[in-house]
Parts: structure tokens; C-alpha cells; sequence
């Protein structure tokens, strides 16, 4: 039993991280109909300007002051970062081809990818392992870190503030008639360029701080992270419906158990063909994921 | 007039002199990287090699004769290592220091078999013993002696009841699991899990819950330290007491860094590094090196290197020839103390015994070394 309790919370952990990416992959989608490929290393460059900025500020000021601003410095960049790339990359051909901005989307992903190994080399760089208290604590057999419930805990706060503001502010609704038609939401005076860049940001923030988990949970950081975690997550957002906020999340949640069930008690080595598998199955019964609407193709 | 007419005499002299010493010398030939991308390691050999010579020709030399040595550039190359072969043979040499590279060693290895000159490497490719030339000497260990080391230290040193062994998916940490894998098998070891993780994936906890549930005495890992360290840290995490021994690809200071205060306590099994030899035969030569060169010679494989010269060195003065047939002879019947532990050789020129040893990493990231002990 507390076996599974321990996988249960090793899911949690990891599917925290999955239904941030997610939310970013899940919110442009929404409103442009394209998929960000270059999130995911969005989210490893996060992970580094994060170091950068934390070994710069350690020791200057107290623990808990340094760890805020990290998250705070690093969501201002890659935030800034996540409206460049819609600027330079993917504005320019909003009225193309939809190919065209995967294309697009895939080179910008290379460019990231790329700049991070030549900035800071092709190895790993490693996290201070006292960035948070290395507190743990043991409950009926099952060991939780105070990492791991920061990140349940930010996770949650996070994903609860995204949802008023998508569901209660006029903005909300501003980026709820743009990603049902961008014309119309046009018409009615709202601004959708303002809302993209919005989207934007808000993807990358919550991107950012999915990077900062894995560099602190994780402590090892590489230049071509963002693949593995992009892809999980990209997964993560078509489990749950991509397009829809709840959906992603909850599929980030459910992939991050479903991989920790199937490396547990099936096999890790098929961890990873049981999770494509799984992709499989629901794009073949349930095309628009698990909280997926139809989506509104109208005829 | 008279200047230039003593000057003459004097490098006529000097000329009929070295001439004279060159038809008296032993002559050794260092066949290495110097330049290329293991230029740092080959130059370690050339210097390693030139440092003995110098050593035993300040002694008066070996048989009254003086050392020579001459070294060939290979570049890591096969193509360019048999060159080399070809050059090194028609210059003379009786014995052959190097190269760095299997590949390399393995290109050139024929030419000395035929010109029946002594070679000593450092390649571990199984492909350098397959011809059992009896001109071949490895002075370093294989993958299947780090195994053999391994599955002593786990089943018969340490007596672990219950073990664990995980490793990724390359060839190379797959081999070496097999290789513990069997070697356990054949010491009656109880193995209670066996498995894999994928490499950089950093998420090991999943295993890890699997494992902990078998409860095992100690969690080998064959792969490498990028993910040693995680997984060590999150085995500690999750409060699994087992022990931890990592395979040689876990030896790197970025293992202890990555797995925090976990790191404590961790075991890895690898050929020593050249200061963490206990010999003091060893220190001595670091030393010298350290202080003919002003650096540290860059790895435990220049150090091998020396060691198989000195062995052929030995050789010459044990059997008082420099009959290369009698020096192999005497070099396979006999032991000689090295510098990384005594070397021993079977027909196929294949090292016995082994020079591994296990570190246990300490609070402050250094490296202890727990077995073998060393009085």
C-alpha cells in the first residue's frame, strides 16, 4: 500500500511540472491554433537564467528573499523571451499556411536549443542542493520533500489564479472570444494582438516556473531538457484536451501518474511506449481529450 | 685560428661520442596521441616514458647501455598509428610504450608481432588479446575485470544478501551489468532486481519505489554520473538504506555535486587515480613528474603506461639481454611490483589481477579508498 502511495506521490511531483508546460502549450493553441514546439525549451532556458540569476544574488541576501526573486527575474525573462519568439517567429505568418508556422515553430525551437549549448556548453549544469530546506518527511511509509510539496503548493496557487482570470475578469473573456473566433472578438473591439501577447506571457511564466522546478527538484540541468519535458507535456495537453485549461491540467496530473504506475509496476523500460500508447488510444476514442469539448468546427 | 682549429676538435669529438653512445643504446619507442584530441593523455605517456629513461640512464643505464627514446605522433588514428608501426620498427626499437587508444594500439599491434618488438597499452578492447601475440602487454584492465573486481567486493567482501542492479540503455553500462550480472551469478549472489532506467530522463523515483519495496542490501549502477547522482539522491530521498556503488562512468566530481549531501556514503569502483595510489613507489614518480614537467601527469593511464615500461625495463635487467624473446618469457613467469599495484600477464598479454579499487566519496566530495586496504 505504501508502495503505491509513494508512486502516487512521485506522480504528483513530476506531474506538477507537466501540467505547467502543458497550460503553455494548451493556452496558444487555444487562441492560434498552433503549436508552440519551441515551449519546451522555453522552459530549459528558464532552468539556466534561473542558476544565473540565483548565483548571483545567493548569499547577498536571506534564503527566502533569493529563491522569490530567482522566480520572479526568471518570469520577467522568459516571459519577455515568450513575446519575442511570437513577434519575430510567428506573427509574421499568422495568416500563412498553418505548416508554415509548425515550420516555423520547430526552427525557433533549434534556436533556443542551440543558443543555450553555446552559451553555457553542452553539459549539465547542476543546481546548489540548499536552494529550499532539504526537509523531508515520512508519513505511513511514504517520503515527501519540502520541494516536492512547494511545488504541489505553487502548482495549485498558480493554475487557481489562471483559472479566475481566464473565467472572472474582462480580459479572461477577452481571451475566451478570441480563441473562439478571432474575427468576431475583433468586431467587438477587443484586441487581439494584445491578447496573444498576453497568451504569451502567461505561457511562458508558468513555463518558467516549470523550468525552476526541474532545476531545483531535479538539480541537473541540460541544453535539450525542454525536448523530454516539451514532449511530455505536449502529451500531457492532448490527454486532457488540448485547448482547454482544466484538460491540461488534469492531464498533466494523469500522465505524471500514469508514467510513475507503469515504471513501478509494469516497467520503466515501457514507460515511455505505454505513455504513446496511451496517446494512441485516446486520439482514437476521444479525439479532443478527457475535458475536451467539441471543439466548434462549424460547418 | 687556434679558436676554430680547438672548436673543430672539439665537435669532432663530441660527434664520434654520440655516435659511438648511439650504437650503445637500448633503444624504446613511444607510439602516442601528441597531438590531436587525446593530445593531453599522449604527451602524458611520451613524458612518462621520458622521465623513466631519464631516470634509469642517471643510474648509468641498464646492461652499461643508455636509453633512447624515440616517439611517433599517431593522433588517436589507426592509419596514422600504422605508420608509426612501420617508422618506430625501422628506427630500431625494442619495445613499444603505448598508444592510448584501442584503436590505435590494435593498428600498429601486427608490425611489432612480426618485427618481434615488445608493445605495452592501455587499450581495454577485447580485440588487442583475441591474437595472443606474444609480443603484447596490456597494463590496464578490462570491462570483465572491473566485473570480476565488482561481484568480489559485493558478494564476498561485503556478504550483501540482496542486491540490486540498475544501468541505462548504452552499450556500454548494458555491458557491464551483464558482465556484474554474471559474475554475481557464479558467486551464488542473490540479485533481486535487475533494471533500467533511461538516461537524463532524471525522474528515477518510479524505480527507485519499485526497488525499495524488495528491500535491497545495495543498488549497483552501471551508467553514468550525470544520473548516479540523481539517483542517488533520490534513493536517500525516498529512505532507502541500501548501499550505493557506482561503475566507473559514475567517477566524476560532478557525481557528488549532483547528488548533494546524499553523496555521502556513496561507493564508486574504478581504476585509481594516479595521487590516490597508495604506493610509495607511485608518489615517488608523481613527484619527479610533477617536478620535471611543473604538472601532474594527466591520468591514471599515462601512469599505466610507465608501468608496463618499467616492467619491460626490468625485464632487461633481470635476464641481462635485450632479446625480446627472453624478456617476454621472463615478463610472463614472473611478477613485478608497479606502480598501480603488481603486474602479472597471462600468455595472451592480457593483465592479471586487477588495479580497481573502491572509493567511498566523504562529507566533503573527496574520495577514500575502502578496498582494497593498504597498510
Amino acid at each position: 500500500m505504501d508502495i503505491l502511495l509513494q508512486q502516487i506521490v512521485n506522480g504528483l511531483t513530476i506531474g506538477s511540472i507537466y501540467a505547467l508546460v502543458a497550460l503553455g502549450y494548451t493556452m496558444v493553441y487555444g487562441v492560434l491554433k498552433l503549436i508552440n514546439f519551441a515551449h519546451g525549451d522555453l522552459v530549459a532556458l528558464s532552468a539556466y537564467v534561473g542558476l544565473v540569476v540565483y548565483m548571483q544574488i545567493a548569499g547577498t541576501i536571506p534564503g527566502a528573499f533569493a529563491v522569490i526573486i530567482m522566480f520572479l527575474v526568471t518570469a520577467m525573462v522568459i516571459a519577455v523571451v515568450g513575446v519575442i519568439l511570437e513577434r519575430l517567429a510567428y506573427r509574421p505568418l499568422r495568416t500563412a499556411p498553418r505548416l508554415s508556422a509548425v515550420v516555423s515553430a520547430l526552427g525557433a525551437s533549434m534556436m533556443i536549443q542551440n543558443g543555450i549549448m553555446l552559451i553555457w556548453g553542452p553539459n549539465i549544469r547542476i543546481y546548489p542542493s540548499d536552494i529550499l530546506p532539504t526537509t523531508t518527511w515520512t508519513i505511513f511509509g511514504v517520503t515527501v520533500t519540502f520541494v516536492q510539496v512547494v511545488m504541489l503548493v505553487i502548482t495549485i496557487v498558480l493554475m487557481a489564479a489562471l483559472t479566475l482570470f481566464i473565467n472572472y475578469t474582462k480580459f479572461g473573456t477577452a481571451i475566451r472570444a478570441s480563441a473562439i473566433n478571432q474575427d468576431a472578438a475583433k468586431l467587438m473591439g477587443i484586441n487581439v494582438n494584445m491578447v496573444i501577447v498576453v497568451i504569451f506571457i502567461l505561457g511562458s511564466v508558468l513555463g518558467a516556473v516549470g523550468g525552476l522546478f526541474i532545476g531545483m527538484y531535479y538539480k541537473s540541468i541540460s541544453f535539450n531538457l525542454g525536448w523530454n519535458y516539451g514532449l511530455n507535456a505536449f502529451i500531457a495537453a492532448i490527454l486532457g484536451g488540448i485547448g482547454n485549461i482544466p484538460g491540461s491540467m488534469v492531464g498533466g496530473y494523469l500522465l505524471g501518474l500514469f508514467t510513475a504506475l507503469i515504471s513501478g509496476y509494469v516497467s520503466s523500460t515501457w514507460a515511455e511506449a505505454f505513455t504513446f500508447i496511451l496517446l494512441i488510444v485516446i486520439l482514437i476514442f476521444r479525439p479532443t481529450g478527457i475535458l475536451g469539448e467539441r471543439v466548434a468546427e462549424k460547418v | 685560428m687556434k679558436k676554430l682549429l680547438v672548436m673543430v676538435a672539439v665537435m669532432l669529438t663530441a660527434a664520434v661520442f654520440a655516435t659511438g653512445a648511439f650504437a650503445e643504446t637500448i633503444k624504446v619507442g613511444v607510439q602516442a596521441p601528441i597531438t590531436g584530441q587525446y593530445a593531453n593523455e599522449g604527451q602524458g605517456i611520451d613524458n612518462a616514458a621520458r622521465l623513466l629513461a631519464d631516470q634509469v640512464n642517471a643510474n648509468g643505464g641498464l646492461l652499461g647501455k643508455q636509453l633512447e627514446v624515440f616517439t611517433c605522433d599517431d593522433e588517436g588514428q589507426a592509419m596514422k598509428a600504422a605508420i608509426c608501426g612501420k617508422e618506430l620498427v625501422n628506427k630500431g626499437v625494442i619495445m613499444i610504450i603505448g598508444s592510448y587508444t584501442s584503436s590505435a594500439a590494435a593498428a600498429a599491434q601486427k608490425t611489432y608481432y612480426r618485427a618481434e618488438v615488445l608493445q605495452t597499452t592501455d587499450g581495454t578492447s577485447d580485440e588487442l588479446v583475441e591474437n595472443c601475440y606474444w609480443t603484447f602487454f596490456r597494463n590496464s584492465n578490462p570491462n570483465s575485470a572491473a566485473a570480476a573486481f565488482t561481484a568480489d567486493y559485493i558478494v564476498k567482501e561485503q556478504d550483501f544478501k540482496r542486491i540490486a542492479i540498475i544501468s541505462d540503455y548504452s552499450s556500454y553500462a548494458q555491458g557491464l551489468a551483464d558482465a556484474v550480472t554474471d559474475e554475481i551469478k557464479k558467486r551464488d549472489g542473490n540479485i533481486v532486481y535487475s533494471g533500467k532506467i533511461k538516461a537524463g530522463s532524471q525522474n528515477f523515483t518510479p524505480v527507485l519505489t519499485k526497488v525499495k519495496s524488495l528491500n535491497p542490501d545495495v543498488i549497483y549502477f552501471s551508467g553514468y554520473y550525470a544520473d548516479g547522482g540523481l539517483l542517488r539522491a533520490q534513493q536517500v530521498q525516498l529512505g532507502i538504506e541500501a548501499d550505493f556503488i557506482g561503475g566507473d562512468a559514475n567517477d566524476n566530481v560532478d557525481f557528488a555535486k549532483l547528488a548533494g549531501k546524499a553523496a555521502k556514503g556513496a561507493k564508486i569502483i574504478n581504476v585509481p587515480t594516479p595521487e590516490m595510489l597508495p604506493y610509495d613507489s607511485a608518489k615517488t614518480f608523481l613527484a619527479d613528474y610533477r617536478e620535471k614537467y611543473g604538472k601532474d601527469i594527466p591520468s591514471i593511464w599515462a601512469l599505466l603506461n610507465a608501468d608496463g615500461m618499467q616492467a619491460f625495463l626490468k625485464a632487461i635487467e633481470e635476464t641481462k639481454s635485450t632479446d625480446t624473446k627472453k624478456m617476454a618469457e621472463w615478463l610472463r613467469a614472473n611478477e613485478i611490483q608497479g606502480y598501480s599495484g603488481t603486474l602479472k600477464w597471462d600468455k595472451c598479454g592480457e593483465r592479471v589481477g586487477s588495479a580497481f579499487m573502491v572509493y567511498e566519496i566523504q562529507e566533503d566530495a573527496s574520495y577514500d579508498v575502502v578496498f582494497p586496504k593498504v597498510n
